[in-house]
């Protein structure tokens, strides 16, 4: 991979030259990205692209401005940094600005896999007809899609930053669909293209769909939940987007603010953000190329730390954590390698616990009521059952839930031991199932 | 540009392309973001490359490129017909397409001022004031005013022999004040949330929104939810202002109409729709009060061009007629599969992505009734104003919304306000409780200009005509 990284390296370090800001930061953002799309059991989009985007920030005083571009010939490059410059220079004074960071030590991780880059059309191809054989072969039918990304990530900056990275993701989807409304849902993320089990992929969807078939109702109200990881993933991504942020704690806006080391959720719920593990996906730097660290949000339920960039790190007078997203950023720092810690359970056995609930399978179009007790409403979709007597009794039409979910956390009875990728090879969170106590539905499909 | 389009055009027809369409888009953008009296983001970009969709073997295929080249745009057509006969390893019907005429054509948005030639200086200055009277308000501990400007030049060619230049102008922006504490993160925007609002058209378009003109009203509202009452819960009759009912026609009646959605295409990521083929002309979507139209001719609106990117040219269509529904928004093959020809919906978000059936201006027409008309006949119940939260199910019948702000109605009068409401519903039994709908006075179009879809995601920035309407008997404070 060191020719990819030398390329987007040598395009960050020139692009840093250009200016005559009195600092520059360069970030290189380099991506192959190809995807096969699939729907009533044929291709229907096949996809792909090759793309290099630079983005230059310049800083006069405490004055920034931001350019990107998608040319690299010396006279666009030219021009994108001029108008960074250009910006900062008509931006006002802000005094918080600590200016950008000095250069720290990266720990590189290899996360480039050959498989994943040799996975073309063809492969794809063969990939999703394995998937679709297995719909196929019920009267089902499948959609979904089978993605190969290549992203190299380079970040130089005037004092000395000089970073780069290229990691590789396969992300595979299968929604499997039946004629009397029953639908199923598996998914397979990771960096490595050989490790999709394209076949197996295409049954755990279609078996689930067979055994939604003909949805009954269920009465809105309370029930215990028995959550699949898919449908965990969007609970904690949402409480990373109003939560986690140094920003968000600071405004007043997360359930973190003013409440550090306070119990927040139950003792089963601890929640890090860990792009060092050796299982994480994505970069080991951040958008300003500095490191990124291992920060406990959640610890046994006690209420951590946010996480930081150098803007927010400057302001509340702590570290940097390595959390910065491109600039400029309206959102604040954001973690990007979510993970809820697993316990010891099997997804059967969170099941078998419960006497009488509702099992997710995933959830649909979840959106933010309120963001401090972090109320999410959204839907179930592609496999939710009735729990009765710790089996699944019956498939259910798609409910509708409204949740704090702060809450939903302080009742966990029993988390699962294996977990599971969800998201893309640039963030993607490491989740197991839960089985929490009490979980509102207040509406269904009819 | 047009002999390297041709080009690639002739070079996929070279590698076995039936078909070959070749875009080349060039965007550029500029935001402004302030928050909290600090200028936050002062940010261009400039994106352009070319992306070229063919059918070979029956199939589809498209490779982009950012190298403008001869060279390099031949063999992106080349791998877009590579990767068109890999998907024929799974076997399927040919892709078919509906007839479209040859275009030979250039259309240009409205544009009265350029906003890229307004200083950064002015645009910045503009921001700062309309913030520093948020912040004037002392309940208010949060404020954030922003613009944007897109500019889109667009070539496009095809094996049918069409060739199609377009321009034109974006441009948008808004404020919000909140009120944070106690729990609560309570915002109120201005003219609209969710990035403000957007049309086509330059500087005038700013100027004709006066940010700094209702920031006080803003901050005094925001500051006034503090100690509001949380909306009630049960089953009420609602008002919903203009911009809410934007997105409900977004929502609930926008996607659902989608041919790509009805066929199953997007059934894996975004959903499919309650909808079937044979609905066409014999569902009733909502009450006799409601006709939708799907619109790509109305001046300065997000959703018009001259031809979308399959050149087909703009069109008005009805959607829903009488509380009837009419009419799906397609593209020329989902078009063909029901035996019709493309009403021209497909648009993609930029060079490297391929087009979508995409909403174009979807607008409920105007009614008869003025606001103030339509809340002294409400005996009692609720007006809802600005959206805060959006949620539907995967078939888009199983919605619920919440709102910045809200205000009692008794006996024909507003009472007082309530922080916080929501509401819920099912799609064509809401649209059939709707019994008034105000008149073209208080009618406009509002830009959404973050319309996602498709895989890889696609931002398509639309439109929809709406003006204030009644709903009776609708689920509120849900989950309260």
């Amino acid at each position: 991979m060191s020719e990819r990284e030398d390329f987007a390296r040598d395009i960050a370090a020139r692009a840093v030259e250009m200016t005559d800001a009195e600092q520059t930061e360069a970030v290189v953002a380099a991506s192959d990205v190809a995807l096969t799309r699939f729907a009533n059991n044929r291709i229907h989009q096949n996809v792909a692209e090759t793309d290099v985007q630079v983005s230059v920030r310049a800083v006069i005083g405490t004055r920034q401005g931001v350019a990107s571009t998608n040319h690299l010939d010396h006279d666009s490059l030219a021009a994108c940094s001029e108008a960074a410059a250009r910006a900062a220079a008509s931006a006002p004074d802000d005094p918080d600005f600590p200016g950008l960071p000095e250069p720290r030590a990266v720990t590189q991780a290899d996360r480039a896999r050959d498989t994943t880059i040799a996975f073309d059309a063809r492969s794809r191809a063969l990939a999703v007809r394995s998937i679709i054989d297995q719909s196929d072969s019920r009267g089902l039918t499948a959609a979904g899609a089978v993605r190969a990304a290549t992203h190299t990530l380079a970040v130089a900056n005037s004092l000395g930053v000089d970073v780069a990275a290229t990691n590789t993701g396969v992300k595979a989807t299968v929604l499997s669909s039946g004629s009397h409304g029953g639908s199923g849902w598996a998914s397979f993320t990771g960096p490595d293209a050989s490790e999709l089990a394209a076949p197996a992929l295409g049954d755990e969807a279609a078996t689930l769909a067979e055994r939604s078939a003909d949805p009954g109702e269920l009465e809105p109200g309370r029930y215990e939940v028995v959550l699949a990881p898919e449908a965990v993933a969007d609970i904690v991504d949402f409480l990373a987007y109003v939560g986690f942020s140094a920003r968000a704690v600071t405004e007043g806006r997360s359930f973190m603010s003013g409440r550090t080391g306070e119990k927040v959720m139950s003792d089963s719920i601890t929640i890090l953000d860990d792009a060092l593990a050796d299982h994480a996906m994505g970069p080991t730097f951040d958008f300003e190329g500095m490191p990124k660290r291992r920060v406990a949000l959640v610890e046994a339920g006690i209420a951590g730390r946010p996480v930081t960039d150098s803007y927010w790190a400057a302001r509340t007078g702590s570290d940097n954590t390595g959390h910065a997203l491109p600039a400029p950023n309206p959102y604040g720092p954001m973690p990007m390698n979510l993970e809820i810690a697993a316990g010891d359970a099997t997804l059967d056995e969170l099941v078998a616990s419960v006497k009488r609930g509702v099992y997710v399978t995933r959830f649909h179009y979840v959106n933010v009521e309120e963001p401090v007790p972090v109320v999410l409403t959204g839907m179930t979709r592609d496999g939710t059952f009735l729990i009765e007597d710790g089996r699944l009794t019956r498939p259910l039409k798609n409910l509708r839930f409204t949740q704090g979910m702060v809450d939903a956390l302080c009742d966990v009875r029993g988390v699962t031991s294996e977990r599971r990728f969800v998201g893309s090879e640039m963030g993607a969170s490491y989740v197991p199932g839960l089985a929490l106590g009490s979980f509102a539905f207040t509406g269904q499909t009819g | 540009m047009r002999d390297t389009l041709e080009a690639a055009v002739e070079a996929a027809r070279s590698a076995g392309a039936s078909y070959a369409d070749v875009r080349f888009v060039d965007t550029g953008t500029q935001e402004i973001s302030v928050a909290n009296g600090r200028v936050e983001g002062v940010e261009s970009s400039a994106s352009s490359g070319i992306g070229v969709r063919v059918i070979a073997e029956g199939r589809w295929g498209f490779a982009a490129t950012s190298l403008l080249d001869t060279d390099s745009v031949t063999s992106a057509a080349r791998e877009a017909v590579e990767i068109a006969k890999a998907s024929a390893l799974v076997a399927a019907d040919p892709v078919r397409l509906s007839d479209v005429p040859i275009a030979e054509d250039r259309w240009e948005g409205p544009c009265d001022r350029d906003p890229f030639e307004v200083s950064l200086e002015d645009k910045i200055a503009l921001l700062l004031a309309a913030d520093e009277i948020m912040r004037a308000e002392e309940s208010v501990s949060l404020t954030k005013a922003h613009l944007g400007f897109t500019r889109v030049h667009k070539h496009f060619a095809s094996t049918v022999g069409s060739y199609i230049e377009q321009r034109y102008v974006e441009s948008g922006g808004g404020i919000v004040a909140y009120a944070v504490g106690e729990g609560d993160v309570l915002p109120r925007s201005y003219p609209n949330s969710h990035g403000g609002d957007w049309r086509q058209g330059g500087w005038e378009v700013v100027e004709d929104f006066d940010l700094a003109g209702n920031a006080a009203r803003v901050a005094d509202q925001a500051a006034q939810l503090r100690s509001a009452a949380p909306c009630p819960s049960g089953v009420r009759d609602i008002i919903i202002d203009g911009s809410q009912i934007a997105l409900q026609v977004h929502e609930s009646i926008g996607h659902p109409t989608e041919l790509d959605r009805v066929l199953g295409d997007e059934a894996a990521f975004a959903g499919t729709s309650f909808l079937h083929v044979e609905d066409l002309g014999a569902l009733r979507y909502g009450s006799e009060h409601v006709t939708v139209t799907a619109d790509a001719t109305v001046p300065g609106s997000l959703g018009s061009f001259g031809y979308d990117d399959e050149g087909v040219p703009a069109q008005r269509d009805f959607i829903v007629t009488d509380g009837m529904f009419t009419g799906f928004q397609s593209s020329r093959e989902s078009a063909l599969a029901i035996g019709r020809v493309s009403n021209g919906c497909m648009r993609a978000d930029g060079w490297n992505r391929i087009p979508l059936i995409r909403m174009t201006t979807i607008s409920l027409e105007p009614g008869e009734w003025s606001l103030e008309d339509l809340i002294a006949d409400t005996e009692d119940g609720l007006y809802f104003e600005t959206n805060n939260s959006w949620s539907i199910d995967d078939r888009r019948l199983n919605f619920q919304f919440a709102c910045e702000i809200g205000w009692e109605i008794k006996n024909g009068e507003l009472g007082r306000m309530v922080k916080s409401p929501n509401y819920t519903g099912i799609t064509p039994e809401f649209w059939g409780a709707c019994d008034a709908v105000c008149s073209r006075d208080q009618w406009r179009v509002w830009g959404l200009p973050n319309c996602g879809k498709g895989e890889p995601m696609q931002v398509a920035h639309v439109a929809h005509g709406a003006s204030p309407a009644r709903f009776r008997g609708v689920q509120v404070g849900v989950g309260r």
